[in-house]
């Protein structure tokens, strides 16, 4: 790719100017691992293809040595980087790895503090000043005051004890306290999360510290009662750190870091660390408060996937691409041409094999945006006992 | 009508004035009977049923019991408990075992001889049965919202007025002195012009997760329950529960629009109108078994230029943060309706009323020039209404035209178009989509009955 701009480059400087706003050169991130009380194996791997995934980033992994084992050649050249992503939770580095880290951001580059990364270094200065809040490890009233919405008011409450816990995993909804932020405009300003650990009294200098949003806990699951935060930004020197509590990786299905809200966050939260804008769109599926949102690819689904994956879809089992779908067919706002592509896909699936209890679902849809096309089928449909009556449900609409 | 001389109705209808004859009582009355302690002779009573006896109709029918006007004498439920309790409601009260109970509603209707009906359905039931009670010429007090659809909707306001029924709708806020108090100061120009309303209706039900498909309660024949619906199989979605889902209803949105966009358009005098364009957009589940919005946000303009914002409370709890919508209690800031014209604003909800200055509401229903209809009793409205044969305080069409508001804003959700309505003539001018989704399509055998 450089070669290629570099050819380029020596033949004009406007072609350079047209290809550099249609190909533009990736961000470069490193996810830091090696060490962590969570799965490291597993989460490392999500980050790196969720940061991937969002096409702005080509991400690197850096694993550090094992625990107890010896860290002294462990250096990452940090300096190669635009962002910093740290899934790490364990042994203390060398402090000239630290150094490097700490300079790397005073002089502007981006960090990113993921889920139990703010566990860790609980006596490395620097790193909780970057990290603004964290928990466990011995954390309490030494490390900073506690810092938690209540109404629409951030407090900073500094009353001793300890920092850090969590019930047991949960869905919550996150809430945006911030709606403006670039890393979060545009989205619904609360969305439900998918089940994960709700970090709760975290606590640290919070210094420069801006939170994002919150999530509460609730007392039914053993939560704090209050709005804890969830995303929080800091700024370091000349950098910028974005920090998300969310997002545990256990042993079993990694649900919480397949929740688009997390995804999507961490993706423009990222690139907000690296580069102090976010120019990536926001998808089209987007979580809302009703139920979690969970992208099982770490990335939205085309609208070819959505047919595919509802071909299979039974009566009392989930619904959501039918549910995906329909919500696309809303956001057409009753632009025939966009309804036609819907229709068309519609119709292809009502000819497949696909499922009568997803046949049934589509009739519905069609029977108001579909038009005399797809009567051929409907009339098909109409013939099969298990399809009969949604088929003519749809023709009752669609011929008057 | 003309062929039951012998039913009741046609008595209350035609001989109030001649029962007064003392010729024709027996020499020795009872003081009961002549009318003392509030005893109604039998002869006189109204003599009512109920179809769907689930918690909302044995409610209204708790109600109805406590008057000495009326006689329950038959039920109608699809789940045989529902009826046995009803049944057992009716014979404590009056003493006996004669309560009938019935699980089609046709059979019913046909077998009984009725002067009222007492509804509370599901709301894809509505339409059908409220038409079928209608053209019987049965009075009919019915739940809200007033049908599913508007074309359902419409017809039963059809029905009701070529039958010349009585009709009274839940909406039984009209009948207390908040609403009714709020809604005369606005009438009588205390806020000037009205240039807008806002109307908070509840957050939606969140979720139950997704259920399997399971057999239905023995007692329940829930292919009836379904009936117009499409046939789907069960999934443990039955009373209450149906709320949550299109196919039965437009979740908290088209429950509650039949209160509080119904005060609305009572403070505006807007009982016989509608508005004129629509847009809206809601929140719909990811996934689950819920299909309805959670959250909702709908747009209406009047010809008059009023503009209308319909939607979960929690949007105008975050919009109202100024001091003077402090409340007691922060749940009481997002619901209700809230007019705003030229000197202020007044909101009223259940759990109050409040105004941008206080001295409006110190204003005495004395000093107000213009009256407006008054009840303090929703179920004795009715009862008074089936006597004098005037209109109630919520008859059809005042329903109707709450709630087609609710449900062209659904449509406008549906499509995401801004629509243009014609409220005279009841269908959009500027879409076909947005129409064809103004009537359900009915599961055959099932259809609008003939009025």
């Amino acid at each position: 790719m450089k070669k290629y701009i570099f050819n380029i480059l020596s033949l004009s400087i406007v072609i350079l100017a047209i290809l550099s706003s249609c190909q533009e050169k990736k961000l470069r991130a490193l996810v830091v691992t090696g060490q962590n009380n969570h799965n490291w194996e597993v989460s490392h791997e999500i980050l790196s293809k969720i940061l991937d995934n969002s096409e702005v980033f080509s991400t690197d992994v850096a694993i550090s040595p094992a625990q107890g084992e010896d860290m002294s050649a462990f250096q990452p050249d940090f300096a190669k980087y635009d962002v910093i992503v740290l899934d790490y939770n364990g042994d203390d580095w060398p402090e000239t790895t630290q150094n490097d880290l700490e300079q790397f951001v005073k002089n502007g580059g981006g960090l990113v503090i993921y889920h139990a990364t703010n566990n860790s270094f609980p006596n490395w200065e620097a790193f909780n000043k970057m990290a603004g809040l964290g928990g466990w490890n011995g954390r309490d009233e030494n490390s900073g005051p506690y810092v938690y919405y209540k109404g629409d008011k951030e407090v900073k409450d500094n009353s001793p004890g300890s920092g850090g816990t969590h019930g047991p995993q949960h869905e919550f909804i996150v809430q945006h306290r911030q709606p403006d932020h670039p890393i979060l405009r545009g989205m619904p300003e609360k969305w439900m999360h998918s089940r994960d650990e709700l970090y709760s009294k975290l606590r640290g200098p919070a210094e420069n510290m801006t939170v994002l949003a919150t999530a509460y806990a609730d007392p039914k699951k053993d939560g704090t009662g209050r709005h804890e935060p969830m995303l929080m930004t800091i700024k370091y020197g000349k950098g910028r750190v974005f920090h998300t509590a969310l997002g545990h990786v256990g042993k079993e299905r990694p649900i919480a870091a397949q929740s688009a809200g997390f995804i999507i966050t961490l993706q423009r939260g990222a690139e907000w660390a690296a580069t102090g804008m976010v120019n990536q769109e926001l998808p089209i599926d987007l979580p809302n408060v009703s139920t979690p949102l969970i992208l099982h690819n770490y990335k939205p689904y085309s609208l070819d996937e959505l047919f595919r994956r509802c071909k299979n879809y039974e009566f009392g089992k989930s619904q959501k691409y039918l549910n995906l779908i329909s919500n696309r067919i809303r956001l057409a706002g009753g632009d025939v041409e966009k309804l036609k592509v819907f229709e068309k896909k519609i119709i292809e699936t009502l000819k497949s094999d696909a499922s009568a209890d997803s046949k049934n679902y589509l009739c519905r849809e069609l029977s108001w945006m579909g038009s005399h096309d797809a009567m051929p089928v409907l009339k098909e449909l109409e013939k099969q006992e298990a399809t009969r009556e949604m088929a003519q449900f749809a023709i009752e609409r669609i011929s008057k | 009508m003309e062929k039951k001389p012998l039913n009741r109705r046609s008595f209350l209808k035609k001989g109030l004035a001649a029962t007064a004859g003392a010729a024709l009582f027996p020499s020795i009355i009872p003081a009961s009977a002549m009318g003392r302690n509030g005893f109604v002779p039998p002869s006189d009573r109204i003599v009512m049923g109920a179809i769907g006896v689930g918690g909302m109709g044995r409610g209204n029918m708790a109600g109805f019991l406590k008057s000495k006007a009326v006689q329950y004498v038959a039920v109608c439920d699809v789940d045989e408990r529902h009826n046995n309790i009803a049944k057992n409601m009716i014979n404590k009260t009056y003493g006996n075992k004669d309560a009938r109970s019935y699980k089609l509603f046709t059979e019913f209707l046909e077998k009984e001889k009725l002067d009222a009906v007492m509804m509370a359905l599901p709301d894809h039931w509505h339409g059908i049965i409220g038409v079928a009670t209608a053209k019987k010429g049965i009075d009919i007090y019915g739940e809200k919202p007033l049908a599913r659809t508007i074309v359902e909707s419409r017809a039963i306001v059809d029905a009701a007025n070529k039958n010349n029924i009585v009709w009274q709708t839940g909406s039984w806020q009209r009948s207390r002195p908040n609403f009714y108090k709020a809604v005369s100061l606005v009438r009588n120009g205390v806020l000037g012009k009205i240039s807008k309303v806002e109307v908070g209706l509840p957050d939606g039900q969140r979720s139950i997760g997704i259920k399997g498909v399971q057999t239905p309660p023995s007692e329940v024949d829930y292919d009836l329950w379904l009936g117009p619906a499409p046939k789907v199989p069960y999934r443990g979605v039955l009373h209450f529960d149906w709320r949550w889902m299109m196919d039965y209803s437009g979740g908290q949105l088209t429950d509650w629009a039949g209160h509080h966009v119904d005060i609305a358009h009572w403070g505006l005098d807007f009982d016989k109108i509608g508005p004129t364009e629509v847009k809206a957009k809601g929140v719909y589940p990811v996934d689950g078994i819920y299909d309805v919005p959670v959250e909702y946000l709908i747009e209406a303009k009047y010809e008059n230029g009023l503009d209308m914002t319909i939607a979960n409370s929690g949007y105008f709890i975050g919009r109202r943060k100024s001091k003077e919508w402090k409340r007691e209690k922060p749940w009481m800031l997002g619901m209700g309706t809230v007019w705003y014209g030229e000197h202020g604003w007044i909101h009223v909800n259940r759990h109050g009323i409040w105004a941008s200055n206080p001295e409006f509401l110190k204003i005495e229903e004395k000093d107000l020039s213009q009256k407006i209809y008054k009840s303090t009793d929703h179920i004795q409205n009715f009862i008074d209404c089936i006597r004098s044969r005037q209109a109630t305080i919520t008859p059809a069409e005042t329903a109707h035209r709450s709630i087609s508001v609710a449900l062209i804003g659904e449509i406008a959700m549906q499509t995401g178009e801004h629509l243009k309505w014609d409220y005279k003539n009841e269908r959009f001018t500027n879409s076909e989509y947005a129409n064809r989704l103004l009537q359900r399509p009915f599961r055959s055998p099932w259809k609008l009955p003939e009025f």
